[in-house]
């Protein structure tokens, strides 16, 4: 039952994937690829870990979605259309690319030994029995319902390298984002009338237009 | 799934029969996400109009049926059948899928309300989260309906809705890390729980600083006035749904009520202690174990407590609404951004203060005597009393701080502007010229 259920979401899936490779329509592609994200929390909902399926959720669609619709909606033409069109030879190169990466990364998953505490996935049959958790090792139950405390724990103890670069990498895209998008002076337009140092006593005594024509500075006023 | 999660005390205690599980999500389908749920929007309307009368001093609906209550039938009558165009240009399928997800976000976030003891159609033990993360699909749906419809206008108004979307959803959700923090769990059943054995969360400092800031941001997240720019008439030709007509419209005006209600329950099962009453009843758990019958009373109380509570909270909404005049754009993104995300940042370590100085010992003596089986002592009024003096004093410094941050660079300039004459507008071309 189970194994036909991820079978069929794995099949849309891929689907979802091609979608996303080849979509002539930028945001379609984006759309397809949030498609195929929900199909990867499906998965983790199907291997019991629905804390990060809606991390997954939470991360995947609602914001780095969201993020890229907007960059392509401000860099790119407004609708998006037709603008993923590649030449024949930029496919054939990024394709290679692509299945070498999947070689490398199928080698590596399948020749994965494992240690004396944690054997190699291909050598675990079936889903631990909830009953038969060792000592200091946490029962399946006690993980499913607490998994956002074991998630913590395992990144504050196991992968606390991965994580302290992972942040400091976030960090350094927030400084840069927030140098790029600070800009000296203030944003609301009162202020700009200020900053360009415009007082009463400037401005000409009637306010008439052939007044503001002869007013210092005034190289293209309206009225002329 | 669902036994596993980690509830204790009143809501172990299980209603509907483990053994025909599918007759319970049977009746949660067909009784509550078919039936009371869209009642509940339709007549939510209603209401709306007739308060917003009373507070304008009109009348309201009162032509269709007695006091106009068969008004959103009529209405719904009205959106069902007529045209439903769909402009040539747009993108077919979006164009239908973009209210769908929409709806389908709204509908979600009530899976994991717990509506009384043992009422919550799935009680996840991340419950909290998964909410979070279903309604932050309704961004994208906004986005698709802007985008799909071919029409600037309605792009250009898509993508503020989704601008504004995003930074309510930061404080909205910074606004419950006090909750999980006091609770310790994600699941919103425990949350209901641990209000049971404590009291509502609204009654300690943070957790109504908390409770405030989470108001004011879910009221931002349900575009309703005084932030529904998104959806407003006077703001880009009403936004995102411009291009949008019959039922189509439809789904979306029924997905902003029901996001209303969704909010108004998680605000209530968040701060406001779900169906519980403000006094602890600690017979009640006792009373219950004694059999069905006790059991059902019970829950038809607390039902009844959590829907006054939720008409109270929507109640709120339609008050600021009818009035509250609607904010400029950029002072919208600025009141989110400097003023609701640091209060709510500063709130977490209070919450945390608090839950040191009242909150971990007794949960740690509970603990202790569910296993030695010993009578709980509950703590002295003076701890509580202790943890509000100082909890106090530091959300109202806080609240100081963020005010003078905000003000203070702005009170020179602020006071300067308004001492010195505003230019007229026939000075303006001057004014270009030295800008240039």
């Amino acid at each position: 039952m189970i194994q036909s259920i991820f079978l069929l979401f794995s099949a849309i899936g891929l689907m979802a994937a091609l979608g996303t490779v080849l979509s002539r329509n930028l945001v379609r592609a984006a759309l397809w690829l949030v498609a195929f994200f929900f199909i990867i929390a499906v998965q983790f909902v199907l291997l019991e870990a629905e804390f990060l399926a809606a991390i997954q959720v939470l991360v995947y669609i609602g914001a780095v979605a969201i993020l890229l619709l907007f960059g392509i909606m401000l860099t790119r033409n407004i609708q998006g259309d037709e603008t993923t069109s590649a030449s024949l030879n930029t496919k054939l190169i990024f394709g290679a690319l692509g299945l070498a990466l999947f070689a490398v990364l199928a080698t590596a998953i399948v020749s994965h030994k494992g240690t004396p505490e944690r054997p190699a996935w291909s050598k675990i049959q079936g889903r631990p029995d909830d009953e038969a958790g060792r000592d200091g090792v946490l029962t399946r139950k006690d993980t499913i319902n607490n998994m956002a405390k074991t998630v913590g724990d395992e990144m504050m103890t196991r992968f606390v390298i991965p994580f302290e670069i992972a942040g400091l990498l976030l960090t350094v895209a927030l400084v840069g984002a927030v140098a790029l998008a600070r800009q000296v002076g203030a944003d609301e337009p009162i202020d700009r009338v200020r900053k360009a140092g415009f007082t009463r006593d400037d401005a000409p005594a009637n306010g008439s237009p052939e007044g503001v024509a002869e007013a210092p500075g005034a190289v293209a006023s309206p009225s002329h | 799934m669902t036994d596993w999660a980690c509830a204790t005390l009143l809501f172990a205690q299980e209603i509907a029969p483990r053994e025909i599980p599918w007759l319970a999500w049977f009746l949660w389908l067909l009784i509550g996400f078919f039936g009371i749920f869209p009642g509940v929007v339709a007549y939510m309307v209603w209401a709306e109009r007739k308060v917003a009368a009373r507070f304008q001093d009109r009348i309201g609906p009162n032509r269709v049926g007695p006091l106009g209550l068969l008004q959103p039938i009529a209405d719904a009558l009205k959106l069902i059948t007529k045209e439903d165009i769909v402009p040539d240009a747009a993108d077919p399928i979006v164009h239908l899928l973009a209210p769908v997800i929409i709806l389908v976000s709204s509908f979600l976030v009530l899976a994991v309300i717990p509506f009384g003891v043992g009422l919550a159609p799935v009680n996840l033990p991340s419950g909290l989260l998964y909410l979070i993360a279903v309604s932050s699909f309704s961004a994208l749906g906004v986005f698709l309906a802007g985008w799909s419809s071919r029409n600037k206008y309605a792009l250009l108004g898509g993508m503020r809705a989704v601008a504004q979307l995003v930074s309510y959803e930061v404080p909205q959700v910074l606004s419950t890390i006090p909750v999980i923090l006091f609770t310790g769990s994600l699941s919103l059943v425990s949350m209901v729980d641990r209000q049971y054995e404590f009291g509502w969360f609204v009654f300690s400092p943070p957790g109504f600083l908390a409770f405030v800031v989470m108001t004011i941001a879910s009221i931002a997240e349900v575009n309703r006035t005084p932030f529904d720019l998104p959806e407003a008439e006077s703001e880009i030709i009403a936004g995102y749904h411009t291009e949008y007509s019959g039922m189509r419209f439809g789904l979306f005006f029924l997905a902003e009520y029901l996001s209303v209600f969704a909010v108004s329950c998680l605000g209530t099962v968040l701060f406001l202690g779900g169906g519980l009453l403000p006094f602890p009843l600690n017979r009640l758990a006792e009373w219950m174990g004694t059999g069905d019958w006790p059991a059902i009373v019970v829950n038809i109380g607390m039902v009844s407590v959590f829907s006054i509570k939720v008409l109270g909270y929507v109640f709120l909404m339609f008050w600021v609404r009818v009035t509250l005049p609607r904010m400029r754009v950029d002072r919208m993104m600025n009141f989110a951004w400097k003023y609701l995300v640091p209060l709510s940042i500063g709130n977490i370590v209070i919450a945390a203060v608090w839950f040191e100085m009242v909150l971990r010992d007794p949960i740690k003596r509970m603990a202790q005597v569910e296993i030695t089986g010993d009578e709980y002592i509950p703590p002295g009024i003076g701890v509580g009393l202790k943890g509000w003096i100082v909890t106090g004093a530091l959300v109202i410094a806080l609240f100081l701080t963020v005010l003078r941050v905000n003000r203070g660079s702005h009170a020179s300039k602020i006071k300067e502007i308004t001492e010195s004459p505003i230019p007229l507008p026939s000075e303006a071309p001057a004014l270009f010229a030295r800008a240039r």
